[in-house]
């Protein structure tokens, strides 16, 4: 079968360093089933994979990937409530392959109505957003949520779950084009940061209130203007730095304004609350299927071109998200 | 009557015994003749002009007072000549006589001791801390830094009693030994011991739950590294010196939050739950169950002594300044 497969860590933005490979067909566990993807998302995490540049060094080499639509091959004999030919969704690390080994733990049925693309493109995005809103921040109907990389993938996610929630929500981006895409997803104000002072802006929006959620995947520059925007009680939701360097905040400003700043990690708590991180990508994957939420999908790749899907997400260019099809 | 102002910025022994005329209560006011007052390292650092809630001069310096009701103005029902009252004045509370807002004051059962009363209220700054920001629940792990200090002393005393592990960190042998009276698990020196190392020992496996931090300054990186997964980090002050700045990565990784606080935003904010707030420290005192620890009173004319003794950080617990005959 077919995989994609890095073999040294190097610039996402040379396609040549990810390369397809015919490797052996996974063999599955007891617990584990062997499903023919479909689709595979990919996601910017996987960009600082490829650069070593993530919270953990993968074992070279590796096939990157972290979520997938497909068909179930095979399963395993401790598996129950799956047979071979169900539709699925799963998530599990190296999933842009033909054919990938998932364990029972994380996957879900596909539901009736609901296209592969938009299956193996939502749940990484959508789980880490969505236990950012629901667990952390516990986001209320009628408050404001200030989303800051409001186009990129978990961004684009928070917009549509803040939405969906009741939030008033304002979306930041760095461009036109961007913020269209934010209120085609919901957002009811946008702030080009590019162009317009965040914390102005804002003050602006909320009548001098200041916002009650900001969701911060970016970092940078950006982080303090948002803080100095938050209103009492306000839950500042540290996802990620992908706009560079790491903020450093004066312990001042959650002391002034009676905020928090609260880390978000998906992947910890999916290690520590595996049970609650399952029955949130349950309560998802209903959503989804009800036409609650809708996960925009911008860019569609086959398997041989994943370096220019790569090279996409490196230089900021994706709104939403890109899926890997197989072909299958 | 006399007061101690505070009319130029600088350290304790810039403040002036001042002769002032006896105030007149206004409409919703209430003039109180003062027997104790809080002073706190807050105070210290607004009459140095180095607090962010800055106060324009002249004003008289000292936190809140216990008194008897000497008169009130037009349209106070809720208190008579001859009660005794605690609660902020209008301006500081460092004053023979001092002008209050009926609304701010509270009645104080007859028969409790003033002194006592007026070093109760960093109990409102812990209680909401533990019990409202952080949520505290039973058997959580709870870091206090500068735990021999007004807020901090507080907080090893409530914490204890909402059924957490305490750790208390203090700069000295006699001020932890003070800490462990009033029920702390663990001690810290922080002058002697390596914090981080220290601090990450005492966490254990799984790291604090929570961090009542009132001092800020260079302990609070080793703290914030040393909390555990959903840990919640309470700011409520500088008295450490400086302000320190959080790398957002930190929180990121441990999935802890790290908030704020203050009783005068909460004043201003929520008037009503601050109300409420110091009426639960009341019942506290006059159940029996809180025992401000005061380590020493002063004279009014003694002010700045008592303010140099929090500089120099030789407070355990409150310091109060006394007036008249308490």
């Amino acid at each position: 079968m077919r995989a994609v497969l890095c073999k040294e860590f190097g610039s996402p933005t040379s396609p040549e360093r990810v390369a397809i490979q015919d490797i052996p067909a996974p063999t599955q566990k007891p617990d584990e089933v062997i499903v023919s993807v479909r689709v595979a998302g990919i996601s910017f995490p996987d960009v600082l994979l490829l650069q070593n540049k993530y919270q953990y060094t993968p074992t070279l080499p590796f096939t990157p990937g972290s979520e997938l639509s497909g068909i179930i091959k095979s399963v395993g004999a401790d598996v129950k409530g799956y047979k071979p030919g169900d539709a699925v969704i799963g998530k599990t690390k190296g999933s842009c392959a033909e054919e990938v080994a998932v364990p029972a733990s994380k996957l879900w049925h596909l539901p009736a109505g609901v296209d592969f693309n938009s299956a193996a493109g939502f749940s990484g995005n959508y789980a880490t957003s969505y236990y950012a809103l629901k667990q952390r921040a516990n986001l209320q109907p009628g408050e404001t949520l200030l989303v800051l990389g409001a186009s990129g993938g978990v961004g684009l996610a928070a917009v549509d779950l803040g939405r969906m929630m009741g939030a008033r929500v304002i979306a930041c981006a760095s461009t036109a084009a961007k913020l269209d895409a934010c209120k085609q997803a919901g957002a009811d104000e946008l702030i080009n940061y590019e162009t317009e002072d965040i914390h102005t802006r804002a003050m602006q929006i909320t009548g001098g209130k200041g916002v009650d959620v900001v969701y911060d995947p970016v970092g940078d520059r950006f982080a303090e203007p948002s803080v100095r925007s938050m209103g009492w009680n306000g839950r500042y939701l540290i996802v990620g730095f992908a706009a560079g360097a790491i903020p450093k905040i004066s312990f001042m400003l959650p002391f002034e304004k009676r905020c928090a700043l609260m880390g978000v990690w998906s992947g910890g708590y999916t290690q520590r609350f595996p049970r609650e991180s399952y029955d949130n990508i349950t309560e998802l994957i209903a959503m989804l299927a009800a036409g609650k939420i809708r996960p925009h999908i911008s860019g569609v790749y086959a398997l041989e071109n994943i370096g220019e899907a790569f090279r996409a997400l490196a230089n900021r260019e994706v709104i939403g998200k890109v899926v890997i099809t197989t072909g299958k | 009557m006399r007061a101690v102002m505070c009319k130029q910025y600088g350290p304790p022994e810039s403040l002036e015994v001042v002769e002032m005329s006896s105030p007149q209560p206004g409409k919703g006011e209430v003039l109180i003749s003062v027997r104790a007052v809080s002073v706190s390292q807050a105070n210290v650092l607004v009459a140095a002009g180095n607090h962010p809630n800055k106060r324009e001069l002249p004003f008289i310096t000292g936190g809140e007072a216990a008194g008897i009701v000497k008169a009130v103005g037009e349209g106070v029902s809720a208190f008579k000549p001859g009660d005794a009252v605690l609660g902020p004045g209008k301006d500081g509370g460092c004053a023979e006589e001092i002008l209050a807002s009926a609304d701010k004051l509270r009645l104080l059962p007859p028969g409790l001791d003033l002194t006592l009363a007026a070093g109760a209220g960093s109990y409102a700054t812990s209680l909401h801390a533990l019990r409202d920001v952080a949520k505290i629940k039973p058997g959580e792990t709870v870091l206090v830094l500068g735990a021999a200090g007004g807020v901090g002393l507080s907080a090893v005393e409530l914490a204890k009693q909402m059924g957490a592990r305490v750790v208390a960190c203090a700069s000295s042998q006699e001020k932890l030994d003070l800490c462990k009276r009033y029920g702390a698990d663990e001690l810290i020196n922080y002058e002697s011991e390596d914090l981080r190392g220290a601090i990450k020992k005492a966490g254990g496996d799984k790291g604090f739950d929570v961090v009542i931090d009132p001092v800020g300054g260079k302990y609070a990186d080793p703290a914030v590294r040393g909390m555990g997964w959903g840990g919640r980090y309470v700011i409520i002050g500088f008295a450490g010196g400086f302000v320190p700045d959080l790398p957002l990565n930190l929180p990121l990784l441990k999935g802890c939050a790290v908030m704020g606080m203050s009783l005068h935003r909460l004043a201003m904010h929520d008037p009503a739950a601050a109300k409420a707030l110091r009426a639960d420290v009341i019942k506290l005192l006059a159940d029996g169950k809180i025992k401000p620890h005061v380590c020493a009173t002063y004279p009014l004319e003694r002010t700045a002594d008592a303010m140099n003794d929090l500089r120099l950080r030789k407070v355990l617990g409150k310091v109060i300044v006394t007036a008249g005959s308490t």
